[in-house]
């Protein structure tokens, strides 16, 4: 049961961050490059490190490899905000669908 | 399946130290070069030194990187004021 | 479970290496940043999934390290490196 919910996991974390590349491979600008990458990635490590932590052998190795996710969460919302912030005061102007056409 | 995940990593070893060294550019350098840092504590751990890998991740991607992007910024600004 | 682990690790090296190429011809620098700091978030996947396929424990620490030390990488970016996009614009 444990194995397969782990596996499952995995393949979901994994599902993730193949998004979270497309969309920053693909996206038209910096600000929805980043929202890509800040979201969708994060999502896949907290999916993967969920996976191998139900499946440690002690509750103290679980615990580390959760320990990671808050630590990646809390670093890549900086970085959002200095990059976004960073990004509007050098007057990048977002993407709008008429620039397309 | 552990065999071709080390020729790729070999590989975009081999390949990215060359476009480190050969880009013209320096901020392209400089990004390419964290990547480079990050990919050989991969292949540190791969094979099985983590403490190596573990010096390689704080000082050559992590300090070396941030401290390029910094000295980068400053001849930007340099260079931009006459 | 350690060889899904493995190609899981195959799989997100391949997106590794996809990004690094792309990143290559990026076509701004915020977004050659960017691609260093996926490989922030993707390479601590990584070492995380070794740590957990080889049974080297150690290796989490790594991980650890990883995702602390490319948040001082793009804060770096941001604050101090990236200015006006001058003359390398496209």
């Amino acid at each position: 049961m444990i194995e397969w919910l782990s596996a499952g996991l995995l393949i979901v974390g994994a599902f993730f961050f193949f998004a979270g590349t497309v969309g920053l491979l693909r996206f038209p600008d910096v600000y929805s490059r980043l929202h890509a990458l800040a979201k969708a990635d994060n999502l896949g490590l907290g999916c993967v490190l969920l996976a191998l932590a139900i499946q440690a052998d002690s509750l103290a190795a679980a615990l580390k490899l959760l320990l990671i996710w808050p630590l990646v969460l809390a670093a890549s919302a900086g970085i959002g905000f200095a990059i976004a912030r960073r990004a509007r005061a050098l007057g990048i102007q977002p993407w709008q669908k008429e620039d397309a056409r | 399946m552990s065999f071709a995940f080390d020729l790729l990593l070999a590989l975009a070893l081999l390949w990215s130290g060359w476009r480190t060294l050969t880009t013209p550019r320096l901020d392209q350098a400089i990004v390419l070069f964290i990547a480079f840092g990050l990919l050989m504590a991969l292949g540190w751990a791969r094979l099985s030194a983590p403490d190596i890998g573990l010096a390689e991740a704080a000082i050559g991607a992590g300090l070396t990187g941030a401290l390029l992007l910094d000295a980068y910024g400053a001849l930007r600004q340099r260079t931009e004021q006459p | 479970m350690s060889t899904l682990a493995l190609g899981v690790a195959l799989f997100l090296l391949a997106n590794l290496v996809v990004a690094l190429v792309a990143a290559a011809r990026g076509p701004t620098p915020a977004d050659r940043m960017l691609t260093a700091l996926l490989f922030g978030s993707t390479g601590t996947a990584v070492m995380v999934l070794l740590a957990a396929s080889g049974g080297v424990a150690p290796l989490i620490d790594v991980a650890l390290v990883l995702a602390l030390l490319a948040a001082i990488g793009g804060i770096a970016f941001a604050k101090r490196a990236w200015h006006a996009e001058g003359n390398d614009h496209d």
